[in-house]
């Protein structure tokens, strides 16, 4: 384990020592927020750093890697007494990626497993229009996280439309920070710039345990010339199904971008999950799930927003409970040395 | 008189988060100011960069408030990978970026 971490580690300094000869700078990017969630009568903190660390190498490598370190804070039993804190650190993603040309990407390491759009495109804290994941998020990812290979590109790409694709083969591993699943698996989408649709479809086989599969769809809708942002997705395991759908419309028509209005995005979700039969640590809700949830998202200047969202659980017929969660978040963007004007 | 500390300690650290992101925002504007430049449309490359950013990274999130030429190389890499751009993609993007 540690032996690992200090390979790992070691490709990463020499990678920074490789990069600083040269012209393309490595940076630290990525967010960082103050999040709170009341759930019932259960009220919970988290306070997060996630940093994304990005080292060109030459014209074609590049070494990119993410943590997620996290503290978390609630009442000693849960509604009463006083607060206590734990902190997570998990490292989401450390891969090795080479362009081959202009249609294929290949990487190796640690990613992030490409099934649907959430886990990859919209989970980074300062992206997510909503603090938490879908209640579907874990069908098909296979705990978020894959260690293994993955070639992925765009297939085509013109004015008209846009094909990209992934596919991946991941080992398991049992290593602490390290852990994944043996999977193989691919997600294939379609993008029409014209209609800013994209709809695309995924899918992912274990190959441990039961050998099963997990099948889903998504879509994206940006229309152009509207403020407006509609995401979905729909996925099948044999431990359930379910979907999310979402929809983000920032008042930039009123006023401008920048005008206090239209700082704002109002937000609205729906997501429902029904379960199948059970499956033991496949991490999914131990019982149907729907919940609507309504958002307001408010950005700031200098790359800060906050945002506050109310959602109603309904866990069964006679089940549900108010969700309420509050944060802000930051994006940050730093060079790790400055580099050469161009 | 625990919930009144923690009630603070949490607006300390809101305000210790804004008080960040101002700060730093404001120190990489005055720094780049003389080599970056507002991130805008002027040409027809960047016209069509813009176009490509739109399609690609804004469906997802907005574009960087400032950010240097070299900083904009080093993102466009990452979203090349994250985003499954082209060459092209990448080429107009970073035109787009840093002009």
């Amino acid at each position: 384990m540690v032996a690992r971490v200090f390979r790992a580690l070691a490709l990463i300094l020499f990678g920074l020592s490789v990069a600083k000869a040269q012209s393309d700078i490595p940076i630290l990017s990525g967010g960082a927020g103050f999040l709170s969630t009341t759930q019932g009568d259960n009220t919970f903190f988290q306070p997060v750093v996630a940093p994304v660390l990005v080292v060109p190498l030459g014209e074609n490598w590049l070494i990119e890697s993410r943590a997620d370190l996290r503290g978390f804070i609630s009442r000693e039993n849960g509604t009463t007494g006083p607060y206590q804190g734990r902190f997570f650190g998990t490292l989401e993603y450390l891969q090795l990626d080479y362009n081959a040309n202009s249609h294929l990407t290949i990487t190796a390491g640690r990613f992030l497993t490409p099934f649907g759009i959430f886990n990859e495109r919209i989970s980074a804290i300062w992206i997510n229009k909503l603090q938490d994941a879908p209640v579907i998020a874990a069908i098909g990812t296979a705990g978020g996280y894959s260690d293994g290979f993955m070639l992925r590109g765009a297939l085509i790409s013109n004015d008209r439309y846009a094909v990209n694709y992934t596919a991946y083969f991941s080992t398991l591993s049992n290593v602490t920070k390290f852990e994944s699943e043996r999977t193989t698996g691919g997600r294939v989408g379609v993008y029409i710039p014209r209609i800013g649709l994209e709809v695309g479809t995924s899918y992912q086989r274990k190959l441990q345990d039961q050998r099963t599969n997990s099948f889903g769809t998504h879509l994206s809708w940006t229309p152009s010339g509207l403020p407006l942002e509609i995401k979905g997705e729909w996925a099948h395991s044999l431990g359930g199904y379910g979907y999310w759908i979402q929809g983000g419309y920032r008042l930039s028509q009123l006023g401008g971008a920048n005008s206090a209005i239209g700082r704002l995005e109002p937000v609205f979700r729906m997501q429902q999950f029904s379960r199948s039969r059970h499956i033991t640590g496949d991490s999914l809700p131990s019982t149907n799930i729907r919940r609507p949830e309504f958002g307001l998202n408010y950005y700031l200047p200098y790359e800060v927003r906050l945002n506050a969202s109310y959602g109603r659980q309904f866990v069964s017929q006679f089940t549900d409970i108010n969700v309420w969660e509050f944060g802000i978040t930051y994006r940050f963007l730093f060079p790790l040395w400055p580099g050469e004007s161009k | 008189m625990r919930h009144k500390i923690f009630v603070a300690v949490v607006l300390t650290c809101l305000w210790s988060v804004f008080a960040v992101a101002v700060a730093q925002t404001n120190a990489k504007r005055s720094q780049n100011n003389s080599k970056s430049k507002p991130i805008g449309a002027t040409t027809r490359s960047q016209s069509d960069g813009e176009k490509r950013f739109q399609t690609n990274c804004g469906r997802c999130h907005n574009a960087p408030e400032a950010i240097s030429p070299q900083e904009a190389r080093a993102v466009v890499r990452h979203m090349r990978v994250r985003a499954m751009l082209s060459a092209e993609d990448e080429k107009l993007i970073l035109e787009f970026l840093a002009p």
